[in-house]
């Protein structure tokens, strides 16, 4: 039954796979201006001979599906071509700023899911409480604050008036030791860590409302075991898929929220590179990167499909 | 009409205190990105400045003034008038938020119920080619995108969000419209012979508009922060047209001095998104409510 499954979502998973990065080519293939204009020496317009060799250098001449086959099946051997304008291998620009996206998206799902478990359990406890009410409260604006804002305000609070940490820039593990980068990457991944912390922390509350009310913990109660015990030990247990779940589907979206973050703390992130390159209105890197994070974006949700589908019985019927 | 504002009045009076104040905000909103733009139409006729004039230039005041009778809220970097920015910067959120409510409701409204209702081939295929444009990360998709314009004004930013909003609406109208469909009432006017176009207008839209109205507002606050980080990264409409995000963006500069530049605009932007959630929200329970006991 499970092979089955594994089978339809494999070939689902290539088909998607396929059409998205059919659609990042075109799509920036739409980007006006000839290309050749960005790689033309100062005062190379009048040259013919010299674009027409770089034309064909470039094989641009070639129809678009033509040169979307090729671009793809580069891509496939993990070649997305080289900038026009930096000369860099799209692959070599990736594999340098990967890490840095990578650790503040993993951070940021650290830090969301250590709070939002307290958070929501004690909340659920407690419902209708002060405690519970406070934190609907905080829930709702960490909901609202869009993450570029909330990363500027850490920086006015955290570097310019309490001067606790430093604003921008950062700090590699390699270079400076683990707490010289903690430095560097704490601001940006709470920043990032905002949103996925309000909505976990909603989502085991309103779990374990439904699961403090069930039978095993009145017994559990009527044995006498201290509260904090059911609480972490018999009601956590069955929300733990929801959270695990939900944890997993957030760090394909936060690899897309660290983009703009990136940007406001100055990180040398893929998503900074990204903008960077739309700056430059640099094609190749930007079908590069787009296809890259879109590509990890898919591939982790449907991990996590199956994964659900692996842990609970329920779905797996289905 | 009487009964129609009798009925509103008493569904405004239901309502909890902070979902009052975040509808009124939210009203305050519309207005004031209405009022800003007649202000223009009118060739500044109406009490409010003019966001593009730099009166340092002419020695009238300095850049990042603090608030004052001249400039209610400050001055901004280039000491033009807050205030006018701010509304002006109201009207480019709303008229993004609006377009992509529009286009949800009528087009992924309407494509939703069509393939819900009479599912099919027409049905996997419309799924399959909208869940490409959702199997990208939103931000990712909108800036490949966005990239690809050189000249970036209103108009163009607006339709290029309502266009990629579509899907959304379309997955949700699709998912209560396969609710509705096997309802008494919908098997009722199937017996009797109703055409199908007209139990498609008739009992479904109109059943499956509450969800996807409640859907809306929430919508509409994450297009207000969407459009706002694409503000922020100078990448919606084209400076020197104020956006929020681009007044946070050019308030970056002098954050040493004051952050008053930021705050405003950091200001609305949330004020104006926690209000269409809480109403959201709120307007969400009262359907649940409601469909479940229809």
């Amino acid at each position: 039954m499970l092979g089955k499954v594994l089978v339809v979502k494999t070939v689902r998973l290539i088909a998607t796979l396929f059409a998205v990065s059919l659609l990042t080519f075109l799509l920036v293939e739409q980007l006006p201006g000839d290309p050749i204009l960005a790689i033309l020496p100062p005062g190379g317009l009048d040259d013919l001979e010299t674009i027409e060799r770089i034309r064909k250098e470039l094989r641009l001449d070639d129809p678009v599906l033509t040169r979307y086959f090729r671009w793809a099946g580069d891509a496939l051997q993990g070649d997305l071509g080289k900038s026009y304008i930096t000369d860099q291998p799209v692959s070599d620009a990736i594999k340098d700023r990967i890490p840095v996206t990578m650790e503040l998206a993993l951070l940021a799902t650290l830090i969301a899911a250590f709070l939002a478990i307290p958070i929501g359990a004690i909340s659920a406890y407690r419902e209708g409480g002060y405690f519970d009410r406070t934190m609907s409260a905080f829930t709702t604006a960490a909901l609202s604050i869009p993450g570029f804002l909330a990363g500027i305000f850490f920086i006015w609070l955290f570097t310019l008036k309490f001067n606790w940490l430093p604003s921008t820039g950062w700090n590699r593990i390699t270079d400076k030791g683990l707490l010289a980068n903690l430095q560097t990457a704490i601001l940006p991944a709470g920043a990032l860590a905002l949103a996925p912390l309000a909505i976990n922390a909603r989502l085991i509350r309103a779990d374990m409302i439904g699961t403090l009310k069930e039978d095993y913990i009145l017994s559990a109660k009527a044995k006498g075991l201290r509260d904090r015990y059911i609480l972490m030990r018999h009601a956590l247990r069955p929300s733990s898929l929801t959270a695990i779940t939900v944890f997993a589907l957030q760090l394909g979206g936060l690899i897309g929220g660290t983009v703009v973050i990136e940007n406001v703390f100055a990180l040398p992130g893929l998503g900074t590179r990204l903008i960077s390159g739309i700056y430059q209105r640099d094609v190749v890197m930007i079908q590069g990167i787009t296809l890259f994070i879109a590509t990890v974006y898919v591939v982790v949700n449907a991990l996590v499909d199956l994964l659900y589908a692996a842990l609970d019985p329920r779905i797996r019927r289905q | 009409m009487r009964s129609l504002s009798r009925r509103f009045g008493t569904a405004f009076l239901a309502m909890p205190l902070v979902v009052k104040i975040a509808l009124m905000w939210l009203i305050f909103i519309v207005a004031a990105a209405i009022y800003s733009r007649l202000d223009r139409l009118f060739g500044q006729a109406l009490p409010l400045q003019d966001p593009f004039y730099q009166p340092f230039l002419f020695g009238e005041a300095r850049p990042v003034e603090g608030p004052s009778t001249a400039h209610y809220l400050g001055t901004d970097v280039l000491s033009r008038d807050n205030l006018a920015r701010l509304l002006h910067g109201a009207w480019v959120s709303l008229i993004v938020a609006a377009t992509v409510v529009s286009f949800g409701l009528v087009f992924g409204g309407f494509i939703g119920a069509f393939v819900g209702y009479t599912r099919g081939k027409v049905e996997t295929v419309t799924m399959a080619t909208l869940d490409v444009i959702l199997a990208f990360p939103p931000l990712v998709l909108l800036l490949a995108l966005v990239a690809v314009y050189k000249v970036r004004n209103l108009t163009m930013i607006a339709l290029v969000f309502g266009v990629l909003g579509i899907p959304t609406y379309v997955r949700i109208a699709r998912a209560s419209t396969l609710g509705v469909a096997g309802r008494e009432f919908v098997q009722a006017a199937e017996a009797i012979g109703t055409k199908r176009t007209a139990i498609l207008f008739r009992e479904i839209i109109p059943n499956i508009m509450p969800a996807l109205f409640a859907y809306a507002l929430i919508n509409a606050g994450y297009v207000i922060v969407i459009e706002g980080t694409l503000s922020y990264l100078g990448l919606s409409v084209q400076i020197p047209e104020p956006t929020w995000g681009n007044m946070i963006n050019e308030g970056r500069r002098d954050i040493r001095q004051t952050i008053l530049p930021i705050f405003w605009p950091g200001l609305f932007l949330t004020l104006s998104v926690v209000s269409l959630n809480l109403v959201g929200d709120w307007l969400q329970q009262r359907v649940a409510v409601r469909s479940s006991a229809l």
